[in-house]
This record gives structure tokens, sequence and C-alpha cells, in this order.
């Protein structure tokens, strides 16, 4: 009902190629995360996909048709926008009517799914204000309520938490699980936040100027990357990179999560010396400044005593480090 | 206690120059017009008559005939610019703006172009193409085998206004189009994005998303036409003269104004007359911005994206 394949589809602007032949399959039902530096494509990627940007070349087939020359509205997906996108001029109600009168069905049925949808999202009472009379949050709950009274089998959220303050962010994210669970739509979701990347994605997909670097589960990026650039854009803080040679080490690069590497004030293993302590109550960071490898982070459980400019010496968890070759690629 | 608020001069000072000059320019000659409106000139010199000069404007045949043929000429003027200029302009606007087209910075500019061009080129320029003698107008229809068709438009008390009403029109339909166009522009491509994703596109776009959002905009386009219009004076002395013929047929109440105020050929300049005049046309000009301003404006709800 709502499964996507992208077959070879690529996006030339001019005479830049931004998208570089994108393969990708998504079943019915996933909740799919593209995530990736700014730039890369990620936005391109999904106005292709709603059909709001012409494919170069390659094709867009939705459940098994090809929708590559279909207009936007006769592909039955919904796209929710970063900016809420919201018509000023209409009521609550009629924002997220207007799809449905416009495809002429009777006025128990809208009244019905929209009456649905705004319960489903805490609604009711705004339904006959206008978008300038709600807050931000309010704003991006009318525009998955919008997208939802037109079940589409397939959902598109560009970055659609990014306008929101932290708690707010922790709150819709939540209810857009809750809402891909009793939905069991397929969604497809653009961000640039880590945690809603983990927390949402069935698989995330990781790009790199618009080409895809790996696709998988959230664990399985996040323990088996393929590559340093997966490596090091999945997880925060960031993975350290360490230089093989000085480990002893054949591979060209040794990556290991700041998570892995113990710190302690005596020993022969890394030397450094402390440059920056961050608490954050459950735990602690350390960033430790090492002449062979550069500077480099420790994430410790709880809270701990370490001062600057404090001579240190660090161990990396040996079965827990991962190994590059020169080009980046994963050494197995 | 309380310490008393000081006297704040910046504010005059601020406003002083402002004021001083608006004063200067605006102000002064128009109690100087309406105090006029008030004398008539006689042997001794002026003489204060009240509202006579009204009297004789409203209950005289011969000047009453006078204004209301140039009043409802005037009002059939506008309601030509309403109907033609405007919808005109607002369809530019919202072809101008779509993505697919091409070359649209060459019709915007080719569009504009009469606008700022002056009125006595116009009036000349169409005088001519619509000369039944050396115009262009016959020979063209001509060729497209419709020579049947053609009229000395300018010439025939019938269609003589409305045929300087169509060519004013020609002149500033560029001046909507371009006030619909920026507002269309202003509108977030998300919006229209959005419309596409729902489905709204081609003319019910237009009716259902970008029409509601540009009514302000076309407020004030018809505020600016009606006092454009009830001031015009130009293109119609141009192009038939200040006797506006044929037969006053497209006098409106700028060449009345002018004629009275001036005179012209034979008859004699009367100033206490013509500042009667100027003053109704002021009247009338203020109770339509206000009937806008406190009706319509106030209703027209302004959004921010
Ligand atoms: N209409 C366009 N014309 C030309 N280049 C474009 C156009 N739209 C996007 N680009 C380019 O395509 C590239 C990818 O843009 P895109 O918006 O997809 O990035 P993104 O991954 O969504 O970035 P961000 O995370 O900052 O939103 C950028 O380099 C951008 O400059
Ligand atoms: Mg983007």
């Amino acid at each position: 009902m709502g499964s996507l394949e992208l077959r070879n589809v690529t996006k030339v602007f001019g005479k830049t190629e931004i998208i570089k032949g994108i393969d990708l399959s998504v079943k019915d039902g996933e909740f799919v995360v593209f995530v990736g530096p700014s730039g890369c494509g990620k936005s391109t990627l999904l106005r292709m996909i709603a059909g709001l940007e012409d494919v170069t070349s390659g094709a867009v087939v939705l459940d098994g048709q090809d929708v590559t020359a279909v207009a936007p509205a006769k592909r039955g997906i919904a796209m929710v926008f970063q900016s809420y996108a919201l018509y000023p001029h209409l009521t609550v109600r009629d924002n997220m009517g207007l799809a449905l009168r416009q495809a002429g069905a009777p006025r128990s049925e809208i009244a019905q799914a929209v009456g649905r949808a705004s319960a489903m999202l805490a609604l009711d009472p705004y339904l006959e204000r206008r978008p300038a009379e709600l807050s931000g949050g309010q704003r991006q709950r009318v525009a998955i309520g919008r997208a939802i009274v037109r079940t589409p089998s397939l959902f598109l959220f560009d970055e659609p938490l990014s306008n929101l303050d932290a708690a707010l962010r922790v709150a819709t994210r939540i209810e857009i699980a809750r809402l891909h669970r009793e939905l069991g739509a397929t969604m497809i979701y653009v961000t640039h936040d880590q945690v809603e990347a983990m927390t949402l994605a069935d698989r995330i997909v990781v790009l790199r100027a618009g080409q895809v670097e790996q696709v998988g589960r959230p664990m399985e990026l996040y323990n088996d990357p393929a590559n340093t650039f997966v490596a090091g854009f999945i997880g925060s803080p960031r993975m350290n990179f360490l230089k093989g040679a000085a480990l002893g080490e054949s591979a060209d690069t040794v990556g290991v999560r700041p998570e892995h590497l113990a710190i302690s004030r005596q020993g022969n293993a890394i030397p450094g010396t402390v440059s920056h302590v961050e608490k954050l109550g459950g735990e602690t960071l350390v960033y430790v400044r090492s002449e062979v490898h550069g500077l480099l982070t420790v994430r410790l459980f709880g809270e701990q005593d370490f001062s600057v400019d404090e001579a240190v010496q660090l161990t990396p968890e040996p079965p827990r480090s991962l190994r590059f070759d020169a080009a980046g690629r994963r050494l197995r | 206690m309380t310490a008393r608020r000081p006297i704040r001069w910046h504010i005059a000072v601020f406003l002083a120059p402002a004021v001083l000059v608006y004063t200067a320019i605006m102000i002064v000659p128009l109690i100087g017009t309406l105090n006029l409106s008030l004398y008539r000139a006689t042997e001794t010199g002026p003489q204060f008559v009240g509202l006579g000069n009204f009297r004789t404007l409203f209950g005289d045949a011969l000047w009453s005939d006078a204004f209301w043929n140039a009043l409802g000429n005037n009002v059939w003027f506008f309601i030509i610019h309403m109907l033609v200029q405007n919808p005109i302009g607002i369809l530019l606007a919202a072809l101008l703006s779509s993505p697919r087209l091409r070359l649209a910075a060459f019709y915007r500019t080719a569009i504009f172009v009469p606008t700022v061009l002056s009125f006595v080129i116009v009036g000349f320029v169409w005088k001519l193409i619509l000369s039944p003698l050396w115009g262009i107008a016959p020979s063209m229809l001509g060729a497209v085998g419709l020579k049947g068709l053609f009229a000395p438009w300018l010439g025939q008390e019938g269609s003589a206004l409305t045929a300087l009403a169509l060519v004013s029109v020609w002149q500033f339909v560029g001046i909507p189009m371009m006030l619909i166009y920026a507002a269309l522009l202003s509108i977030p491509d998300e919006v229209m994005e959005a419309a596409e994703m729902d489905g709204i596109t081609g003319w019910s776009r237009f009716w259902k998303v970008q029409l509601p959002l540009i009514l302000p905009s076309i407020g004030i386009i018809s505020i600016l036409t009606f006092v454009g219009n009830f001031n015009a004076f130009d293109l119609i002395y141009v192009a038939q003269g200040a006797l506006a013929g044929p037969d006053f047929a497209t006098d409106i109440l700028g060449t009345f104004l002018y004629r009275t105020f001036f005179g012209f050929q034979l008859q004699i300049g009367d100033p206490n007359m013509g500042a009667a005049i100027a003053t109704a046309m002021f009247l009338i000009i203020l109770a339509g911005v206000c009937v806008y301003l406190f009706g319509i404006q106030t209703r027209l709800r302004r959004y921010q994206f």
C-alpha cells in the first residue's frame, strides 16, 4: 500500500549534479530517516519523491507503479514542510479539509476526517482559529493533521521539528512515533537531529553529496558503520579516529566511540592532557588532547572529577574499536 | 512621589520639517481653494457669498447639467477601469508569476512601459492610430477582414468616452499588474507547494489560495484607481481638447474644472466657480476614500506568513 522504490534517480540543477544516482527501496509501513550534512540533497530527494521537483533520470516507483511523470496530488503522498506552509487565510478546520473539498468529498466525510485528525493531534480547541493565532507547535500539528486527513499511504517530513524548542521537539517526536504506529503508513523523514533519527527510524539512510553512503537499522549504523563518514556522522559526541600506526595496528585509522575509551591517571597507553570537561549530570565528557591523535572525547558515566591540564592515559577497548583503511573504508 | 515627565521637545523637532513642507504645499493651497470658493469677484473686488457658488453650481441648470454630465462620465470612466484594467492586471500578474513562463521579465517590462510614457504621447499616438483618415487601425482591421467593424470611435458621442477609457487602461494596466505581481511573489513557495500536494492547481489554486491572499492589494489598487480616475484630466485634454468633445461626451470633472477655472475659447475663466468645482471634487474623493478606509479596508485581513 505504501511501498516506494527509487531506481537510479538523478537530479541535475543547471550543470551541477545534485543527486548522483540513488537506489532505495522502502517497504510498506516502514519509517525511513534521511540524514546527511547540510546541502547533501536530502530535501531535493524528498521533493523528487513528492513530485515537486522533476527527476532528471531514473524512476520513482510507488506500489509497483512508475509515478515519475505523475502530478504530486495524484501520487497519494502527503508532505509536511519545515515552515508548516499552512494556508494563512483559512481556519485550522479548513486548512485540514481543503484537499478533500478540492477532491469533491461529501461534507460529512470531510467533517469526519477532520474530526478524527484533530482528535488524534489534540487540536479540537483550535479548529476555528487561523494559523496566525497558533503557537509554533500547534501550527506544526495542524500541518501534520492536514497530511493525515488525506489518508495518504506515504508521508514525507522535511525537518518538521527544527523550528520548535527542545521540549516541544521531544513531545512532537513522540507524537510522530505514535502516529506512525497508529496509522501504519510509510514515512520518510529528513532530519539533522541525531536523536530524532535514532529513535524514530526503522532504517536510516546516510547521504553524502548526493549519494547513499549506507542504509541500515540505527544500531547497525552505530555499531557497524561501513566507512569513516558514517561512523563519524552517526553518534554524538562524534567517534574518535586514532592513527593506526601509532597503536601498532595494520589499519590506517582506528575508530573508537567516546564511551569505549577508558581513562585513567596512570599506565602507559595513550598519553594526553585534559583540555576541557563538560559535566552533564548523568554523564561527563572529557576532552583530551593527545600529541599523536589530536583532540579525543571520552564519555564517562555519572559525575567524574577531572581538571583541565591534568595528565591522563587513554585505553581503547579493543573489541569495540573499528578499523578503517586509508580511503576510509571499513576493514572487517 | 512621581517625577514630572519632561516635555519631549525632540518629537516636535523631528516632526517639524515634514509638517512644514506638507502644510506649505498641501494644506495651505487646499484651504486657499476652499476659501476661494466662498467668494465672488465683483467690480469692487472679491465679495463673500457663502455657499452661493455651490447654489449656482447645483441650482442653475446651465451649470448643474454640465456638472452631472461630467460626474456621470467620470463614474463610467472609473467603472471601465475597475472592470477592465484591474481584472486584466490581476490576470497578467497571475500569468507572470507562473514558474513555467519564459521571458517573464521581458513581458513585465513591455507591459509596464506605457505607464512611464507621457500622456501627450499616448493621447496623440492613439489619436493617430484610431484616425479614420490616416490611422492604421482601419487598415489593420482590413488586413484580417474585419474592416466593417471599424468606426471613428473617438469621434462618436456614444463610443468616445469608452474608447478613451480603454486607452487609459492600456496605458496604466502595468500598475495593478506590478502591485499584484509583488503580492503574489510574497506568498511563500512552500504554501504554493503545499497546495500542489493537496491537489489544488491551476485556476482553483488561484481562486482558493492566491486570490484571498492578495485581496488587500486589490483593495489598494481600487482606491488608487478611484483617486486617479476622479483626478484625471490629461488624457482627455490631449486627445479631445478642453471642450472634451464630441459635444462634451468625454467631459470629466478634471476638464470641466479646467474650462471653468482658466476659461477656454469664448468662455471666460471664473476662478471662484472653478474653486467651487474643485471643492466638490475634493469632497467626492474624500467620501470615496472614507468609504474605503472605514468600510472596506478594516474588513480586509492582511495575513502574515
Ligand atoms: N532550485 C535549485 N537550483 C539550483 N541548486 C539547487 C536548487 N535547490 C537545491 N539546490 C542545491 O542542491 C543541493 C542540495 O540541496 P538540498 O536542499 O537538497 O540540501 P539538504 O540536504 O536538504 O540541506 P539542508 O540540510 O541544509 O536542508 C544544495 O547544494 C543546493 O545548493
Ligand atoms: Mg533541506
